[in-house]
């Protein structure tokens, strides 16, 4: 009953699904405003990232101005309770952020990504046994694990991204094995395996492209939330205190009593940084995930009616 | 004057990124009380469109022109706001696959009784009661309004589909594809069912689907649309006995016969894309006696007998067939 | 009953869960070396008779199977150690902090919940619109915000007209009326509680969007409006219902982990809840009450997903299997 807007011949098959390769990403992003803003946000912190240790005005080890300087011309941000320059601290923190981020997912990807396909494509038991196992450690809550943990084994960065990896790589699981199930039923699947092409190779050549843009929404997805969770964990003493990164910035600045010495600048630039980072993800990843949403847009119900256009004239060639 | 009038309906949509569809392109036809019409054509030929749009129900990206006159009065003269009122009480509608055209929470007697409170037919008990006894008048048992959907089979929800649209005695019955999705045997029995109800009521069946034998079956008259248009209307028996459009002849002659189970159409080619302008008869790709006029003029839907027109040029020659 | 089956294996399951997590609970804080309970040197203030007294009543000196059973033995009676810190059963204080943290978290996501289906309707309802994009962006925005930034930031602009921390004033204690003492905890809520409420919304807003579009797309939305119901019926009468059913498993499911999540609000605004209090155990090494807090929280969360899925099998009658 959808309306008929497409060409029929093409739905048969699925061959005509939209997720195929570098094609799609374009299109998402022609078409999607949400897309190409995020996008840019999410490149221009990894440029910052990458060049902040050169273009950071001053150093972020040796004090160069008073506790709690406020903003001025030379400290645009002030300065926080060590005597270190806010801008600075920021981007510096940033690159620390950004990296704990990329590789907290790096980690949930590939165990997440392994779980689902592994459990997607060989079903049965591989499946029923990764699934409840997934299942329990869906049941644990986050942050006091991870609390649980970091004080087990110690406050380092590298805790901190192994034990955010750990934690969430069950979605990604979840959705890359819904996607492999479904993919693994097309036919020129079925075709390849009719030809004896080994389960390597249909995965690797047939069911990781199709999976790719879905993992690659999900990927930017995972990092907002490890950028967000390397904050919390920061802030409640469960990383290394020296470290300089985002959240660090936020412990400090709650821990040297900030607020009450009304030094707002120690506080505020570091929250706008963290949300524009996970606002970027967060509008790229899920413009994708709409995009790959095959369902038509259609719409019955909105505040907005069709139109009624005059008849111009009279006969078949008229209007 | 006849029931139903419709007269140079246009429908054009506005897909997001994309250029704009003209998905309906001057159909017209009429109908009169208790007669049976069919609709006929490929996916994507307009036919589901036409009938929205009969009943103004468009989505916010499309608009429309022309006139849908009920007892000569055009029902889409001020919009949707003006449309809403005709809804159900003068045209009802039955859509395909009511697995999802009813709503899963909720019971099917309530579905039913819904909008006979609404119009002012009947309220709470008196609603309840009469819900079931159009659910016995489709051949259900009254005590299954009771139920949810996903409680009924493929063919009782149709059924149910149906008695729902006669809640508030509409003078004219939609169908969209009621038999797509049920097997044969029910299909049958819908069909029947359907026959029926326009006798025995008097109501005007308009019957929308692209296998053939349903409208040999049911329907007297019948249209073939093609591309958004009508390329040929008439009697089912002239539709299938004498042909004057390449289209219905090639479509009638692809079915095995007309008791058969596979009602799929192959027409080599595929429909043109209705998004840009075509010149000459939109059918000529795949045509298989094209003239050289059909590549520049589109041809006008004309009378080739009595109640019988055809858009093709074929029939201007002298002794065409 | 309609499907008591599912119930039952819905129950069975989380009884297995509850069990899975017990043992993950004991794995975690006494097979793992390095965990004060296993080294006693670690313990603060250890005399020799506590941890004489330790070692019998957590059989620390016997095969770790033999503990595991001490373990869960104690754990039946209602036995969770005591905390080092306190030198009190950890059970009773836990139970205290979470009769603190419950009351500000279900004000907090009851807030959020409503706030997000206003905005989440409206957004939808009015799709494209510059309210659209305001109540979107704004929702996206909150969400991404970090918890504490927007405590500290709540503490910055509130600080001096609202209480800063604490759950009460500590002068007023003694015998004043009730009334006085529970607004007086009221108000040092509010900080808090906004907080949950102004992180949390933005998902809620997001999903009930979304989902209100989806099923602004559904068939039996099409058929209500071909019954002439006026739009805003629909949205009430059928959208709304279906709509709501991703929220209502979202916020269960969410719950669970608000608990645990609170312990930023708390740290930030020393509030004596469950979240507080496994900071503070963090901080002192006081691990039978990490240990019994993780195991509560864990118990907390599958019994919230259990509450999600019954919520769900009442709301959604296609659910018996």
């Amino acid at each position: 009953m959808t309306l008929p807007l497409q060409d029929p011949l093409l739905s048969a098959e699925g061959e005509g699904q939209p997720s195929h390769r570098a094609g799609f990403f374009r299109t998402v992003l022609k078409e999607r405003k949400a897309a190409v803003v995020g996008l840019s946000i999410i490149v221009f912190f990894v440029v910052l990232a990458i060049v902040a240790p050169y273009i950071a005005p001053y150093s972020v080890t040796e004090p160069s101005c008073a506790v709690y300087a406020p903003p001025s011309p030379q400290h645009w941000l002030g300065c926080d309770d060590g005597g270190f320059d806010m801008v600075s601290l920021l981007m510096v923190g940033g690159r620390i952020s950004m990296i704990v981020g990329f590789a907290a997912t790096l980690v949930a990807m590939i165990i997440g990504g392994g779980v689902g396909i592994l459990s997607g494509y060989f079903g049965g038991w591989v499946d029923g046994s990764l699934m409840r196992v997934t299942d329990y450690l869906l049941v644990i809550p986050d942050l006091v694990f991870m609390m649980v943990i970091a004080d087990l084994w110690g406050a380092s960065l590298f805790h901190v991204i192994i034990v955010i990896g750990i934690l969430e790589w069950t979605t990604t699981a979840r959705i890359i094995r819904a996607q492999v199930m479904s993919v693994r039923e097309r036919v020129y699947v079925k075709r390849a395996r009719g030809m004896g092409a080994g389960n390597f190779r249909i995965v690797w050549r047939h069911i990781l492209p199709q999976v790719g843009p879905l993992l690659i929404a999900n990927t930017v997805l995972t990092i907002a939330i490890a950028i967000y969770l390397e904050t919390a964990l920061a802030f409640l003493g469960l990383e290394d205190p020296t470290a300089v990164t985002w959240g660090t910035i936020l412990e400090n600045a709650f821990q040297r009593t900030a607020i009450s010495s009304g030094a707002w600048w120690a506080i505020v630039p570091a929250g706008f940084a963290i949300a524009a980072v996970i606002v970027g993800c967060f509008l790229f990843g899920q413009a994708v995930e709409d995009a790959l949403n095959p369902r038509l847009r259609v719409a019955y119900l909105s505040i907005r009616p069709w139109r009624l256009r005059p008849l111009v004239g009279r006969g078949p060639g008229a209007i | 004057m006849s029931l139903l009038e419709v007269s140079g309906l246009h429908v054009w949509f506005e897909p997001p990124h994309a250029a704009e569809v003209h998905a309906v392109q001057g159909v017209s036809f009429a109908l009169d009380a208790g007669e049976r019409f069919g609709l006929v054509g490929e996916s994507g030929c307009g036919k589901t469109t036409t009938v929205l749009a009969l009943m103004g129900l468009l989505p916010p990206n499309a608009s429309a022109a022309g006139e849908v006159l009920i007892d000569g009065q055009n029902i889409l003269a001020g919009g949707e706001d003006s449309v809403q009122a005709y809804r159900w009480k003068d045209v009802a509608m039955v859509f395909q696959g009511a697995m999802n055209a009813l709503n899963p929470v909720k019971k099917v007697g309530w579905q039913i009784a819904e909008p006979m409170a609404f119009h002012g037919v009947a309220q709470g008990a008196a609603a309840r009661k009469r819900a079931g006894e159009l659910l016995e008048m489709v051949g259900i048992p009254a005590a299954a309004g009771d139920r949810y959907p996903h409680e009924f089979s493929g063919g009782m929800r149709q059924r149910a589909a149906i008695a729902m649209a006669l809640a508030c005695e509409p003078k004219i019955l939609l169908a969209d594809e009621p038999t797509t999705a049920l097997d044969v045997m029910v299909q049958a029995q819908i069909l029947e069912l359907l026959t029926g109800l326009a006798r025995d009521l008097g109501l005007a069946l308009v019957l929308v689907t692209h296998d053939l034998p349903v409208v040999a079956q049911v329907c007297e008259r019948a249209a073939v649309m093609y591309a958004g248009e009508i390329v040929e209307a008439g009697p089912t028996e002239a539709l299938y006995h004498n042909p004057r459009h390449p289209y219905t002849r090639l479509l009638f002659a692809a079915t095995p016969d007309l008791y058969g189970r596979d009602a799929v159409i192959s027409i080599p080619g595929a429909p043109p894309r209705l998004d840009g302008e075509i010149t000459g008869c939109p059918f000529r790709p795949r045509c298989d006696v094209p003239l050289d006029r059909c590549r520049d003029e589109d041809p006008e839907l004309r009378l080739v007998e009595a109640g019988h027109r055809a858009a093709c040029h074929r029939n201007d020659l002298v002794g065409a067939s | 009953m309609r499907g008591s089956d599912y119930l039952i294996k819905r129950g069975i399951f989380a009884l297995v869960t509850v069990y899975v997590a017990i043992t993950i609970n004991f794995f975690l804080f006494r097979v793992l070396p390095g965990t004060a309970v296993t080294d006693l040197s670690r313990v603060p203030h250890a005399s020799p008779q506590l941890q004489h007294a330790l070692t019998v009543e957590f059989g620390l000196d016997k095969p770790k199977w033999e503990q595991y059973l001490i373990y869960l033995k104690n754990l039946l009676h209602g036995n969770m150690g005591i905390s080092f810190a306190y030198q009190q059963p950890v059970r009773d204080l836990l139970i205290q902090d979470l009769k603190n943290t419950i009351p500000m978290v279900t004000v907090g996501t009851v807030a959020a919940i409503v706030i997000g289906m206003i905005t989440g309707i409206l957004s939808a309802w009015r799709r494209g619109s510059a309210a659209d994009h305001v109540s979107t962006n704004a929702a996206i925005l909150f969400y991404a915000f970090p918890t504490q930034w927007l405590g500290l930031m709540l503490l910055i602009i509130f600080a001096g007209t609202l209480p800063a921390g604490g759950m009460e004033n500590p002068f007023l204690f003694g015998a004043e009326p009730f009334f006085q003492h529970l607004a007086d905890i009221g108000q040092h809520m509010i900080l808090p509680a906004l907080t949950l409420t102004l992180t949390a919304y933005g998902s809620y807003t997001l999903i009930v969007r979304s989902s209100m579009l989806e099923t602004f797309g559904e068939d039996y939305v099409l058929t209500a409006r071909a019954k002439g119901l006026p739009a805003r019926r629909v949205v009430r009468r059928h959208a709304f219902r279906n709509a709501m059913l991703p929220l209502v498993t979202l916020v269960a499911l969410d719950l669970g982990y608000i608990v645990g999540g609170a312990v930023l609000i708390e740290v930030i605004f020393s509030w004596p809840g469950i979240g507080l209090a496994m900071y503070d155990a963090i901080g002192q090494r006081d691990y039978p009450m990490l240990q019994g807090g993780f195991l509560i929280l864990t118990i907390s969360v599958i019994f919230l997903n259990v509450v999600a899925d019954l919520l769900y099998f009442r709301l959604d009658p296609r659910i018996s299997e």
